[in-house]
């Protein structure tokens, strides 16, 4: 009796104590929302007037169709909607003159159009795009599959070779949980909640900011704030490009598919302990999923899922630039 | 349906009998095989197709045997009604199955006739002509992800079945 009542007083003190050094998660995700939301109305209403823009559709069939579109206003995915159903809800991504282009991002200019699939004769865009996107899926998931006073950092996100046979994605946990091994039940619980965004169908929201911006978005996380700086200095315009999905606000290597109803086969296949890092117990999520244009017999997929389990290695990114000179480098265990 | 165990064994009777008499039978096979080697595919009612199918088959074995054969020449000159389709059994069909030994044509069902008769049609056609496939082709794509995934599946496998070995 009296220990469990020291528990409960420990448990409060350490919670307290906790919360008082950092913002809930719930804090954190309606402030990352609030400044998302806000740079959104800010970018629209740079556009104030309507103006006009032509595009020229690309595509079997589709040659010589123009499309009127409104600047600042209409995505590829309106202009999927001035076709056919069909070109709505199968296209994942669209190539604007021949740059990737997420579906929900405004047109800026007078553009060529190709709306891409899963199916297409040359998918290999898609394919990647979709990896990153299942990937982010799949750091939204961890981030609230825990309880309240469990912190979870996510680490910066990886581009992983479809082939390579999973997507990944890198996530410190509280260190209480740090002698935790996940069992196959609580995989199962994550591949649950992957599952009820899915049924969800969110849009993931492009949105391409200055990194200062991104930096007031991710000022809980020390970790994200050195990524974007580290995006930032890659990329030619000097901006990074945010998405959100419902109130996900997440940082992204490149644009991701339309929405997360083109998921359709979904596995959290391990949770793999990478060892020591710099931020305390890097652990890596994996997992298998297949779109829903091409879902995969169950045996098929059992050996695809099987192969998902061993643990993918990720080729160093930080070995080119190496953003932390300050943290030792650890390599994974 | 089975009336009676004479009905049910066929005791050599390996064909239909169909038109007026046996004669009539031939001249109408005769007349559908002509029209075969001239457009390479044909639309009949299903119980001719099927008949004139094995006839079709037949021809093209003989047609291989080459235009210098003397059994060959007569059955060609025998079922082609027109006689300008001879040189095509022998230089145009003889040679597109070569590699063949059997198994020429593609039959297919086609939806019933519309008239009161009802009868049910079919298509027949000779392999390897130049209409638009009697059914949907399947796309491969080595690129879509289910593939790429298999892919790399496999080549795991052999690498780890290498290293095994």
């Amino acid at each position: 009796m009296v220990t469990r009542i020291a528990c409960q007083v420990l448990q409060r003190r350490f919670a307290s104590v906790a919360a008082a050094l950092r913002a809930s998660p719930a804090e954190v995700r309606s402030q990352r929302n609030a400044v998302f939301s806000r740079e959104q109305a800010r970018q629209r209403a740079l556009y104030p007037r309507i103006q006009k823009i032509e595009v020229s559709m690309q595509g079997p069939g589709m040659e010589g169709t123009l499309l009127v579109m409104n600047r600042g206003m209409s995505t590829p995915l309106s202009c999927a909607r001035h076709l056919t159903e069909h070109h709505e809800t199968n296209s994942a991504l669209a190539l604007v003159d021949g740059e990737p282009w997420s579906l929900h991002q405004p047109l800026t200019d007078s553009c060529s159009l190709t709306l891409l699939t899963f199916k297409d004769n040359d998918p290999t865009v898609v394919n990647q795009a979709y990896w990153r996107s299942c990937s982010a899926l799949l750091g939204q998931v961890l981030e609230t599959a825990f309880k309240e006073d469990f912190a979870v950092e996510l680490l910066s996100t990886v581009d992983v070779a479809v082939t390579a046979g999973a997507f990944c994605y890198d996530v410190v946990l509280d260190p209480k949980l740090d002698s935790w091994t996940p069992s196959e039940e609580s995989l199962r619980s994550l591949t649950r909640g992957a599952q009820q965004l899915i049924h969800q169908d969110l849009a993931w929201e492009p949105l391409e900011v200055v990194p200062s911006v991104a930096l007031e978005v991710f000022s809980h996380s020390r970790c994200k704030q050195e990524e974007v700086e580290q995006k930032a200095s890659q990329s030619p315009t000097g901006t990074v490009m945010l998405h959100r999905c419902g109130d996900h606000v997440l940082l992204s290597a490149g644009p991701l598919v339309g929405r997360t109803g083109l998921c359709s086969q979904y596995d959290v296949t391990a949770l793999h302990s990478l060892g020591e890092g710099p931020w305390g117990l890097h652990r890596r999520a994996q997992g298998i999923s297949l779109p829903l244009q091409m879902e995969a017999h169950h045996t098929v997929w059992g050996k695809l899922r099987q192969r998902a389990e061993r643990r993918v290695e990720v080729p160093k990114p930080e070995e080119v630039t190496p953003p932390a000179s300050d943290q030792p480098t650890t390599t994974s265990a | 349906m089975r009336l009676t165990l004479q009905l049910l064994i066929s005791h050599g009777r390996v064909a239909r009998k169909m038109g007026l008499g046996s004669e009539s039978r031939i001249n109408m096979l005769r007349n559908l095989l002509t029209g075969l080697v001239r457009h390479e595919r044909i639309e009949t009612t299903a119980a001719r197709a099927d008949e004139v199918r094995f006839y079709a088959e037949k021809l093209v074995d003989y047609a291989k045997k080459g235009d210098t054969d003397e059994k060959a020449m007569k059955m060609a000159s025998f079922w082609m009604t027109e006689k300008d389709l001879v040189p095509k059994l022998f230089k145009v069909l003889a040679p597109r199955f070569e590699p063949h030994s059997s198994g020429y044509t593609r039959m297919a069902r086609i939806p019933n006739k519309a008239n009161l008769d009802k009868a049910k049609m079919a298509v027949l056609e000779y392999k390897g002509n130049p209409f638009p496939p009697l059914y949907p082709v399947k796309k491969k794509n080595e690129l879509a992800l289910v593939n790429q995934l298999l892919k790399g599946y496999r080549e795991e496998r052999a690498q780890y079945l290498a290293s095994k070995a």
